[in-house]
């Protein structure tokens, strides 16, 4: 997700905080709110305890603004502090997540025809990476957070490009193992688009 | 025998490209997915937390100064204590002494075995006590011993 952002203006934001103008925060938590609310959706799907959790960053990056070293942009130092303000969070109250084999399977392309049910689908998948193990579902968040940026994401997660590249791709395969009629779905879903298409054509 | 091969291969390949659409759909699914707006009151409630925040007092960060000779004292009491004890186990018959042992001064061990070990240990534990009573007082601002 990228963030209406100036590095520029987060850099006179903090300096002035740091000078003691605590209203200058608001600036940055203006600028960066949906951003980090959607990162810890991504965490936790759930919307108010999303909100919660993005707070708490905002509340910790407060806290730590002097320590900022400017070697790094602002945001990437916002999106590391918050995706470990997420993970500890989780782990004192996980989420409640079926296990990965247990999650329920999309129901089969015979009965897709609407909306509202492709988004199930499509949901019942995204809840599944939250019942991968810890190790892999970090980095198939951020790496979709971050627009598919592995820079960004390995940034955010302090990990070499490599390693997240691994992880990618393991998460991946036990995905597509959970998942093994995906392609499936969407080609009946696509094929009967086009069919109520010509329909109303007619 | 070929034509055994072919089908085979034709039907890795297939096996590769369902694959390869499976992990294409994961990226559109995973991909797309619909943008939160943080609720109105959002910004105004980690404002709020974080006027409480600027409002608290500083924490006092911890006298290391003041604390490291306190810390050393009692790091040195009990490694003192710890040798003493492993000595004392030495002692008894069947028990080999480490080496390093033997590094310690010879009229260290014969304190070790004076009846009046048991009188050090209550002055050191008096002397203790005293010198932290004194530090407190100290750390609170009265000078002297009342």
């Amino acid at each position: 997700m990228k963030a209406p952002t100036s590095a520029d203006a987060d850099l006179a934001a903090v300096e002035r905080v740091l000078a003691g103008d605590v209203t200058a925060f608001e600036e940055i938590v203006r600028r960066w709110q949906a951003p980090l609310v959607n990162m810890a959706w991504r965490y936790c799907r759930d919307r108010g305890r999303a909100e919660q959790m993005a707070q708490d960053a905002f509340v910790r990056a407060w806290r730590g603004l002097a320590h900022w070293r400017r070697e790094s942009s602002f945001s990437s130092w916002l999106f590391a502090l918050a995706a470990n303000v997420y993970r500890s969070e989780l782990k004192r109250f996980p989420t409640e997540t079926l296990p990965l084999d247990a999650a329920p399977e999309p129901s089969r392309p015979a009965s897709q025809h609407n909306e509202a049910e492709r988004r199930e689908r499509c949901e019942v998948v995204r809840r599944a990476v939250l019942a991968l193990p810890p190790r892999y579902r970090e980095p198939v968040i951020l790496f979709y957070f971050h627009e598919m940026d592995l820079a960004a994401a390995a940034r955010s997660l302090g990990l070499p490009e490599g390693t997240l590249k691994a992880r990618l791709s393991r998460a991946r395969a036990l995905l597509r193992q959970r998942f093994p009629h995906l392609n499936e779905e969407r080609a009946a879903i696509e094929s009967s688009a086009l069919v109520t298409g010509k329909e109303a054509a007619q | 025998m070929n034509r055994a091969k072919a089908i085979r291969g034709e039907e890795d390949r297939a096996a590769l490209s369902r694959s390869a659409s499976v992990e294409s759909e994961l990226e559109h699914v995973l991909a797309t997915e619909e943008e939160l707006i943080p609720s109105s009151g959002f910004l105004a409630s980690v404002m709020e937390r974080v006027q409480e925040e600027a409002a608290r007092p500083a924490p006092i960060p911890f006298p290391w100064k003041r604390a490291v000779p306190g810390i050393l004292a009692v790091a040195g009491v009990v490694a003192w204590g710890a040798v003493d004890l492993i000595r004392s186990g030495v002692a008894q018959p069947g028990i080999a002494a480490p080496s390093w042992l033997a590094l310690v001064p010879p009229h260290l061990s014969a304190a070790a075995v004076l009846p009046v070990e048991s009188a050090g240990w209550v002055a050191l534990a008096l002397g203790a006590s005293l010198a932290s009573w004194l530090l407190s007082r100290r750390l609170a601002g009265r000078g002297g011993l009342l």
